[in-house]
């Protein structure tokens, strides 16, 4: 399996998928305009993990998301939720900045619909 | 345009406390940039990290939905032109104020959509954003979740108005939310 690194610009967040550690990293905002087009190989990438190893960890370090990428994110936690029904070990680490709540409010409201291991974590403010 | 015109312009600028307008068709790099502009004025205005987050997000929720429509419609940059306005409204609070053209026939249902949401409170407003995500992408590629997340965000109804344009079929629809 290969392993993708993407640079962050403006409007997409950094990525980076390492198969040999079995760890998706994304960080920064995410409003393009195509949000499907653009997280549908990270999508497919997590699929294709799962399928072959059974382990997922995603840690995340997004800030804005506009709703096509709340949308897009919200198909990659489904497919870890399926994995983690069917026995696979799956985890989502989701950092942010403690005087940004609205990041905060954002993840809280994806992890209800999630029962794998979701933290969502406060990190003091940089700088 | 004189210099008359200019100084009106910047009259009401400074009444209205307008921080941001722009005028013209709208592409994703310009949405960006205007975007990233609007960023660094909140700011400087002493925005709370809650405030300049929704303003930003109801910015770009509506420039790309604004966008998105134009392009479903085959719009040529004059008739995808649209007014976006930022300001702070006399309670201080953010406004986002825009308007773009749309044809009469989608006019009927936008409106609709708008009255039903002014109507409902925040846990429903969140019912509806929870049920809009579980649904298939709208035909023009979005996720159909833009206005929902608009009027979550906004601490008053949202409100809207259309009005027709002389000479042309299409009608003029503008949105304003209160942050």
């Amino acid at each position: 399996m290969t392993n993708i690194e993407i640079a962050a610009t403006q409007s997409t967040p950094a990525i980076s998928a390492d198969a040999g550690a079995g760890r998706l990293t994304m960080r920064g905002d995410s409003y393009p305009e195509n949000s499907f087009a653009f997280f549908a190989p990270i999508i497919e990438w997590a699929e294709r993990r799962l399928a072959e190893t059974g382990a997922l960890a995603v840690d995340l370090y997004l800030l804005y998301l506009n709703t096509s990428s709340v949308k897009a994110m919200m198909d990659l936690f489904d497919l870890l939720e399926a994995a983690h029904r069917a026995g696979r070990r799956v985890s989502v680490h989701w950092y942010y900045d403690q005087q940004n709540l609205r990041v905060a409010e954002l993840a809280e409201e994806f992890k209800e619909d999630c029962s794998f291991a979701f933290e969502i974590i406060a990190e003091p403010t940089a700088g | 345009m004189n210099h008359d015109d200019l100084r009106l312009m910047r009259q009401s600028y400074d009444e209205k406390r307008i921080l941001l307008c722009f005028n013209g068709p709208f592409s994703q790099g310009l949405i960006e940039e205007i975007g990233n502009a609007l960023r660094t004025y909140l700011a400087s205005d002493a925005a709370t990290s809650s405030a300049l987050a929704d303003v930003f997000a109801c910015y770009i929720e509506i420039t790309q939905n604004i966008r998105s429509y134009a392009r479903s419609r085959g719009y040529d940059d004059a008739a995808a032109s649209a007014t976006v306005v930022i300001g702070r409204n006399d309670e201080h609070r953010y406004e986002i104020l825009a308007g773009n053209n749309i044809e009469a026939a989608d006019a009927g249902p936008l409106v609709a959509r708008i009255e039903q949401l002014k109507v409902m409170d925040k846990t429903q407003l969140k019912t509806a954003y929870k049920e809009q995500l579980r649904r298939e992408p709208t035909p023009g590629g979005g996720a159909g979740l833009g206005l929902i997340d608009i009027a979550r965000k906004a601490s008053a109804p949202l409100s809207c108005s259309l009005r027709d344009i002389p000479g042309d079929s299409r009608q003029f629809f503008s949105l304003r939310v209160v942050i």
